[in-house]
């Protein structure tokens, strides 16, 4: 038997990824060809979009042009981090350094 | 048109070329440095700041001076040691970057009315970061490459970077804008040093060991240091707290916890 939360996991990772248009965020810690891909962590109330990420050395906001998922790589360039996308026992998505 | 190319999409050894390039750096830098004299704009207006809220501030930069002098003294001298063109080159990044650290430091003291920062340097800074310069020079004289950026990008990187990041919540502007340019430059150092680190502890577990004698050693003169600098800028206790669990999550991640 097929578990229902399992099939809709599933589901949820078959489906086409959504994707996004990045527009400049102010970011300035790398150069400017890939600043649209990172942006500061705004605080209390701030919330990350399904294409974002938290960088866990240095913090930054890592974003993408596609929706994120479980074994996504991303690249933090302000750290120089290599990471993976996993499902966090909360249920969020996160990114852990891949070495 | 054509798709435009996400930088995830990069293999790992371009993406590993991109960012320890020089090239990387100069683009990097231009963005947040540009604009600025020693370490801040011209235009930031200077907040009197009291007598005894001045000698803080002097002694605190009088610490963080000692520290950039040992990652410049000890950056410089592991360029030799550096395993491969990536890390040689990464490393004069973070020289260059660490000499301007110590300067706009050391220039902010002189607008502070410091007439001759260095001797006040040799006068204020803390024994503990002292002892802590003088471990890392050994290691990096000893030429031990995994212990030398353990104690120079991990240990001493990480909390600066805290440190940095919670004093500038709380400075006078203009030295809330060196502190925050620095602290831009760290991201750099502390992902270098906890990524090459990873990567040698994979190849070679059994260093793990070895590394753990050290953290014993030295982390404790950095979190002294820690301690007495959070005191110095009046920060409360769950703040020093937050600061030193940053440093405490790299190591935990480097599986020292």
């Amino acid at each position: 038997m097929v578990d229902p939360l399992q099939a809709e996991s599933r589901q949820a990772d078959e489906a086409p990824r959504q994707r996004f248009v990045l527009e400049d965020t102010g970011f300035n810690e790398v150069p400017k060809k890939y600043r649209k891909f990172y942006r500061k962590w705004r605080g209390a109330g701030d919330v990350l979009g399904p294409n974002e990420a938290m960088c866990p050395v240095c913090k930054v906001i890592i974003r993408s042009s596609r929706e994120l998922r479980p074994g996504d790589r991303i690249y933090c360039m302000p750290c120089m981090s290599r990471l993976v996308v996993v499902r966090g026992e909360s249920g969020a998505l996160e990114a852990h350094v891949s070495y | 048109m054509a798709a435009e190319r996400e930088v995830h999409d990069l293999e790992p050894e371009a993406f590993l070329d991109e960012v320890h390039s020089f090239e990387f750096w100069f683009q990097a830098v231009e963005g947040y440095l540009s604009g600025l004299t020693f370490g801040h704009r011209p235009a930031t207006v200077e907040v009197p700041l009291g007598e005894d809220e001045r000698q803080r501030l002097i002694t605190v930069l009088c610490n963080y001076c000692v520290g950039e002098t040992a990652a410049l003294e000890g950056a410089s001298g592991l360029i030799a040691v550096a395993p491969n063109r990536q890390a040689k080159i990464f490393l004069s990044t973070q020289v260059v970057d660490e000499g301007r650290h110590l300067e706009v430091l050391l220039h902010r003291m002189r607008e502070l009315g410091v007439e001759d920062p260095e001797a006040e340097v040799e006068r204020r800074a803390s024994r503990s970061l002292r002892l802590f310069r003088q471990r890392l020079l050994d290691l990096v004289a000893g030429k031990d490459w995994e212990a030398a950026i353990f104690a120079q990008n991990v240990i001493l990187e990480s909390l600066e970077f805290a440190v940095f990041q919670g004093h500038a919540e709380r400075a006078d502007p203009v030295t809330r804008e060196v502190l925050l340019g620095i602290v831009k430059d760290e991201r750099r150092h502390i992902g270098f040093g906890e990524n090459e680190l990873g990567r040698r502890l994979q190849q070679a577990p059994h260093t793990r060991a070895r590394l753990s004698e050290i953290r014993k050693e030295l982390d404790h003169l950095v979190l002294d240091t820690l301690g007495e600098t959070m005191q110095e800028i009046g920060a409360p206790d769950d703040e020093r707290q937050r600061l030193g669990r940053s440093y405490l999550d790299c190591v935990r991640r480097l599986g020292f916890a």
